[in-house]
């Protein structure tokens, strides 16, 4: 017998950064419909208007703690547009090596922190591995747990050896870096990636060398590789995999099949003298766009990019409209109606495609495509895997963020390796008014500021971030969100303790906190509300 | 054993990734090694929905003791003083703020947000946010002028966007173990032992801000950034230059102009045009001078130190 439909309001989520709360209507032990609701406004946008061109370098590293120095290479570069500026090799590489000090930061610290938690919920103790996961994993004393967060640390005293402190410094700005590191910098970074390497990457993560895990190419590799030997097997890697197989991570959180990247690491060659127009022809590690069900790479540029506020708390003429064009009105009174406004989220979308999903399994199925110029980067792997598999899951998606390491680490040599002390770090530039546009590839995903300089201040500041095109609402027509979409088909074992929906949100690393209140779907009564940890 | 429960308002969430950085003691040592019980963290707990609130309600009728309550971020008003563009747990997070505030032995307001507003307070401060007891430098804040903790404190405000986590950890170690009477405050309630030397003490460019030696543009290993680059450094408070960040270095080593943000102002002029890192001044003078000294006695003091400036002050002295 089918059994009515239970709505569970999930308000926390936890784990997440900032406000977010779930609805999902439950059937028959299965998520059939779902909602995310954004609960936190700031307003930086309209902190910007008005101000010097130069304020974005201060305030939106703010705008996240965690991926303050993405927001910074998004505003320096947006500004280096909008300026025409002339930006030295040396700046380039060091914008890049602080952008990546913070990515490798947040892979243990992401995965230890915040995913891993979820593995000794006790919905999982009847799996053969649980016994280890907590031992492992538990929070504060479980034992990689400990080592992983403390690890984690490490990576952005790179990052302060170039801005003075992480996070939140503003050392990139139009024109270059204010830094110009001396030797001593530059082999203290050497030291403290070896520290890493040596003490977490190989032994704890990989239970192999690093040459060893770059030689995997395909998803038969990696499968031989998991047999290989007991010390993979039993790496952390290693038990992720088969533990989550052995729960059924593989099993939900597909999604929308449908991704974007912007693509990041200008070449310190390429990109000089920054355009908008440039910038796709300039990054080492390509931007574009891949979908799933056709499987079709194509090129990515930010003129594709819409906002949709049908079911957004902002007050807005117009459908869709470019982030040039939006004038950022929120709504006085920001209550939840689900047929109508829910969320302080946008629906990001592309023009002609919709709603994308962004986030490290987007970049790396957009690495493992044929639309790139032949000197940027690929990597098949992830893509390899996602065919295999049938598509995304929980699984596959915290894989290939996890997997990012491999480039991150070798990009960071790079970049110790070109900076040519002796040369200058920053070309002092004209102030001009003008437009601009800087993007990245934070760790969770595609971000971009766009900005508009007239008569010597801001007109308009626009950010779109990885979360907003993730936890997006509904589009005008109806089109869920990524994250909204990724919960539909999710099993909810225990609806008390619904910790399926805790996976996928935290397998998105959405940038937002959540909770979860149950409900009757006939009379709308509070059941119960749950923990989702 | 200390129970202590860590909330946010309108944050970022960069005080928390701040923290985490922290190594003596780390995170997980201040649990395993100090005692603190961590009732929940946004990022860290475990707890959720039903249980949290059972836990904060108990937190706040006193069932559980709340020895030390730590906020980030700001207190979100708006719209129109009800607090409906932050909830959490299902009400406004002010609301919940109130109470925890009046149970807790200590409170803790951790960065700018939770001390004066921060950047989400900057004008025209859209979300109508304050601090705990200051919004900038207005005394009050959300709680009050007159608020006190359980312990007889007004809140413990250790500013900074971020606060370094040393400043965090130790004023936690303190308070946990039995030190809290150690602790004295300044006018704007932050631990003297931190915030009573400036920004530019340590600072590797001093001799460079002696003999008047300033780097004119970014990107350079020698030169002062108080001259032109608007470094607020000698008006500052705070032991950036003492207690180095993420154990290396500090902004104005590198070569990034202190913003001042452990000061109520920040971020100072409000980012009008012309004002970020750039030096303002009026016929040649800046017109905030290093704390205490007066006009006069700078154009002495410059003149002088120009005047014996060594020919080593214009070379670079940190080479490669």
């Amino acid at each position: 017998m089918t059994e009515a439909v239970q709505t569970l309001d999930i308000s926390p989520v936890g784990r997440v950064e900032g406000d977010l709360d779930v609805r999902v209507d439950v059937q028959d032990g299965v998520v059939v419909n779902a909602w995310t609701q954004a609960e936190l406004f700031r307003g930086f946008e309209i902190i910007l208007r008005d101000k010097d061109p130069q304020a974005g370098l201060v305030v939106t590293p703010r705008a996240c703690g965690i991926c303050g120095a993405s927001h910074l290479t998004c505003a320096a570069w947006a500004l280096d547009t909008a300026w025409q500026t002339e930006v030295p090799r040396n700046a380039i590489i060091a914008r890049n090596l602080g952008q990546l000090a913070e990515s490798l930061q947040s892979l243990p610290r992401h995965h230890y922190g915040l995913f891993m938690i979820d593995m000794v919920n006790k919905n999982y103790r009847d799996s053969q591995y649980y016994e280890e996961a907590v031992k492992r994993w538990a929070p504060f004393t479980g034992k990689h747990y400990e080592l992983g967060v403390t690890i984690s640390g490490r990576p952005v005293e790179i990052y302060a050896l170039l801005g003075g402190q992480w996070p939140h410094s503003s050392y990139m700005v139009p024109g270059g870096v204010m830094c110009a590191p001396t030797l001593s910098d530059v082999t203290r970074a050497w030291s403290i990636l070896e520290h890493f390497r040596t003490n977490w990457l190989e032994p704890v993560w990989l239970g192999c060398s690093l040459e060893r895990y770059e030689e995997i190419q395909t998803y038969d590799d990696f499968m031989a590789w998991l047999d290989e030997r007991p010390e993979h097997a039993n790496s952390d890697l290693g038990l992720y995999w088969r533990m989550g197989m052995d729960v059924g991570l593989d099993k939900f959180g597909k999604g929308l099949g449908k991704y974007i990247s912007w693509g990041y690491l200008p070449h310190e060659e390429k990109y000089n003298r920054p355009t908008i127009e440039g910038r796709n022809h300039a990054v080492q590690m390509p931007s574009g766009i891949y979908l799933g069900e056709s499987d079709v790479h194509m090129n990515m540029d930010q003129a594709m990019a819409r906002e949709d506020v049908t079911h957004a708390w902002y007050e807005e003429q117009g459908g869709p409209v470019h982030p040039f064009d939006r004038t950022t009105n929120p709504v006085v009174h920001n209550q939840g109606d689900f047929g109508g406004k829910y969320s302080w989220a946008t629906a990001v979308l592309h023009s002609e495609y919709g709603h994308l999903e962004a986030g490290p399994l987007a970049r790396e199925l957009v690495y493992g495509g044929d639309h790139m110029e032949d000197w940027q980067y690929r990597d098949g792997l992830v893509l390899d895997m996602y065919k295999n598999l049938g598509g995304a899951s929980v699984l596959l998606r915290h894989f290939a963020r996890m997997h990012e390491v491999k480039y991150i680490y070798r990009m960071m040599e790079r970049c110790l390796r070109e900076l040519r002390l002796n040369e200058p770090f920053y070309v002092k530039p004209k102030e001009r008014d003008g437009r601009g546009w800087g993007a990245t590839e934070a760790i969770r995903g595609a971000l971009c500021h766009w900005i508009d300089v007239e008569g010597g201040k801001i007109k308009n500041y626009q950010i779109i971030a990885p979360t907003t095109w993730n936890v997006g609402p509904r589009t005008g027509e109806g089109e869920r969100g990524p994250i909204e979409e990724a919960l539909i088909g999710t099993p909810i074992k225990d609806p008390k303790d619904p910790v399926e929906v805790g996976h996928v949100a935290r397998s998105y690393d959405s940038c937002l906190v959540c909770t979860v209140h149950a409900h009757d779907a006939k009379t709308g009564e509070e059941l119960a509300r749950f923990r989702t940890a | 054993m200390a129970n202590v429960l860590w909330l946010q308002g309108g944050a970022c969430s960069g005080n928390t990734m701040s923290f985490l950085n922290a190594e003596e003691p780390s995170a997980c040592d201040l649990v395993t090694d100090f005692g603190m019980n961590i009732l929940w963290h946004p990022s860290l707990g475990m707890e959720l929905g039903d249980n949290l609130q059972q836990m904060l309600r108990d937190c706040v009728s006193g069932k559980i003791k709340l020895d030390i309550f730590v906020f980030e971020g700001t207190v979100v008003n708006a719209p129109n003083g009800t607090g409906e563009w932050n909830r959490f747990a299902g009400r406004p997070m002010k609301e919940w703020v109130r109470e925890l505030a009046d149970a807790a032995d200590f409170v803790v307001a951790i960065g700018d947000c939770a001390t004066w507003g921060g950047i989400p307070a900057t004008a025209p401060n859209p979300t109508d946010s304050q601090g705990l007891q200051f919004l900038k430098r207005d005394h009050g804040g959300y709680l009050g002028k007159d608020f006190r903790a359980k312990s007889g404190l007004p809140v413990i405000n250790i500013p900074g966007c971020p606060a370094h986590p040393d400043w965090v950890t130790q004023i936690l170690v303190a308070v946990a173990t039995g030190r809290a009477g150690d602790l004295s405050l300044d006018e704007f309630q932050r631990p003297k032992t931190f915030f009573q030397s400036f920004t530019q003490t340590g600072c590797t460019r001093n001799m460079h801000f002696a003999y008047k030696v300033s780097a004119t543009e970014f990107g350079q290993r020698k030169g002062c950034l108080f001259y032109d680059l608007g470094c607020r450094g000698p008006m500052t408070h705070s032991p950036c230059n003492r207690i180095l960040w993420n154990r290396v270095s500090s902004k104005t080593r590198a070569g990034m102009p202190c913003l001042g943000c452990t000061e109520p102002e920040f971020p100072f002029f409000d980012l009008a045009p012309g004002t970020v890192f750039k030096t303002q001044t009026m016929m040649g003078i800046p017109k905030d001078l290093p704390e205490g000294v007066n006009k006069k006695g700078y154009i002495k003091l410059t003149g002088a130190a120009k005047a014996a400036a060594p020919a080593w002050a214009e070379q670079d002295i940190f080479v490669v």
